[in-house]
C-alpha cells in the first residue's frame, strides 16, 4: 500500500514538473528576445540534424511502408465490399491517425532517446553548470530550439509521410479498383474533413513538443554519476511512450466529441 | 568550480556562444571574431573539433578564449595543472595569456601551496 502511495505521488510529482516546464517553454517561446544568434545557431543545427538527416531513410521507410499498408487496406476494403468507404478510410485513418502515429514513432526512436541522452551527458559533465556560470539560460539555449525543431519536425514529416502514402494510393487504386487518377483525387478531396485535419495537425504539434520535453526533463534529472545516465534516459523514454498514447487517446476523444 | 566545453559542439561555437549569446553577433562575425583569437594562440586547426579531441593545452585555450570572451573580462584559472598536469612551469599559461592580454582586464590564477615550484618566482 505504502509502495503504491509513493509511487502515485512520485508519478504525480514527476507530472507536474513536467507540466511546470512546459509552461516555462511556452513563456520563453513566445519571447523575443530568446531568439537571440546562438538560440538561431542551435535551433538551425537541430532541425538539420532531426528533419534533413533523416530524410532519405525516412522517405524510404515511408515508401515500403507506405505501399504495404496501402496495399492491405485497399484489398480488404475490396474484399469486405466496402469500396465506397475507400475515401474516408484513406483520409480517416491512414492520413490522420496513421501518419502522425508513424512519423512519431520514428522520431522519438531516433531523436528523443538521443535528446534525453544527451541532456543526461551535459548534466553529468557538469556542462548545464558551466551554462550557468556564463548566464546563458538553459531553457531558452537548449529546450527553446530542440522544442520548436521537435514541432516542425513531426509536422512536416507527418505531411511527407501522408504525401507518400497518397502517391502510393494512385498506383495502388489503379491496380485494386481499376480508379484513374482523377477519381482517386476527386474522391480524396471528398472525404477530406477540415476539422479532422487540423486535429491531425495539432496532434502532430502536440506530439513534437512532448517527445522533445519530456526527453529534455528527465535528462536534466541526472546526478553527476555515470550510472544515473541510463537510469534517466530509460525512465524518459517511457514517459514518452505515455504521452505518444495519451496524446493519441486525447485526439481520438476530441474526435468523436 | 568546473566550466568545462560543452562536448556535444566545436570549439568555435563553444567560445562564440559568449558573444552571439550576450551581444546577439550574427554567426559569422562570431566564427571570424573566434578564429582570429584562435590565431592569436596558433590554434585555429582546433577551431572546427570537439572537446574530447584536444589536448590538454588545447582544452586549456579554448577555455581561456571563451572566458576572454565575457565583455570588461575578469578571468579565474583555478588550478591549471589540473586541467594541463604535465606542465612542469606556469610559463605556457603566461605565454598565452600574454598573447591574448587585450581580451580580458584582469586576471587571477589560484593554487594549492604545495604547487608553489611551479609558479617559481611568482610564489616566494
Amino acid at each position: 500500500m505504502e509502495t503504491i502511495g509513493r509511487l502515485t505521488l512520485q508519478e504525480t510529482r514527476s507530472f507536474a514538473e513536467i507540466f511546470s516546464l512546459a509552461g516555462k517553454v511556452l513563456y520563453r517561446v513566445f519571447q523575443p528576445d530568446t531568439y537571440n544568434s546562438a538560440t538561431r545557431t542551435v535551433l538551425i543545427n537541430q532541425i538539420y540534424f532531426t528533419s534533413v538527416q533523416i530524410l532519405p531513410a525516412f522517405i524510404t521507410v515511408s515508401i515500403i511502408f507506405g505501399s504495404l499498408l496501402i496495399g492491405i487496406v485497399f484489398q480488404l476494403l475490396k474484399n469486405l465490399g466496402l469500396t465506397a468507404f475507400f475515401g474516408n478510410v484513406l483520409i480517416g485513418l491512414i492520413v490522420t491517425e496513421l501518419s502522425p502515429f508513424f512519423t512519431v514513432l520514428l522520431i522519438t526512436l531516433r531523436s528523443s532517446s538521443a535528446i534525453n541522452t544527451e541532456m543526461a551527458v551535459m548534466t553529468v559533465n557538469k556542462e548545464i553548470k558551466t551554462m550557468e556560470a556564463f548566464r546563458v539560460n538553459v531553457i531558452n539555449y537548449l529546450l527553446v530550439p530542440r522544442i520548436i525543431n521537435g514541432v516542425i519536425s513531426i509536422v512536416l514529416l507527418s505531411a511527407l509521410f501522408s504525401i507518400v502514402l497518397m502517391g502510393s494510393g494512385i498506383l495502388f487504386s489503379r491496380v485494386i479498383f481499376g480508379m484513374s487518377v482523377d477519381v482517386y483525387l476527386n474522391i480524396l478531396l471528398n472525404s477530406a474533413n477540415f476539422s479532422d485535419i487540423v486535429i491531425a495537425l495539432l496532434k502532430c504539434a502536440a506530439f513534437g513538443f512532448f517527445i522533445t520535453l519530456i526527453p529534455i526533463h528527465f535528462g536534466l534529472k541526472a546526478t553527476h554519476e555515470l550510472t544515473s545516465i541510463p537510469i534517466v534516459v530509460s525512465r524518459g523514454m517511457v514517459s514518452v511512450f505515455a504521452a505518444i498514447l495519451i496524446i493519441e487517446v486525447l485526439s481520438l476523444i476530441t474526435k468523436i466529441l | 568550480m568546473d566550466v568545462p566545453l560543452i562536448s556535444n559542439q566545436e570549439v568555435w561555437l563553444n567560445i562564440a556562444l559568449i558573444k552571439q549569446y550576450h551581444e546577439n553577433m550574427p554567426g559569422v562575425q562570431a566564427e571570424d571574431t573566434v578564429l582570429k583569437a584562435l590565431q592569436r594562440l596558433d590554434l585555429v586547426r582546433i577551431a572546427y573539433k570537439r572537446n574530447p579531441a584536444l589536448s590538454d593545452e588545447e582544452r586549456f585555450c579554448a577555455m581561456l578564449l571563451r572566458a576572454a570572451m565575457v565583455g570588461d573580462a575578469s578571468i579565474i584559472i583555478d588550478r591549471p595543472f589540473k586541467i594541463m598536469p604535465h606542465l612542469k612551469n606556469v610559463n605556457y599559461i603566461f605565454q598565452s595569456l600574454e598573447k591574448i592580454e587585450d581580451l580580458y582586464s584582469s586576471c587571477h590564477i589560484y593554487d594549492y601551496e604545495w604547487m608553489a615550484e611551479k609558479y617559481g618566482a611568482l610564489c616566494p
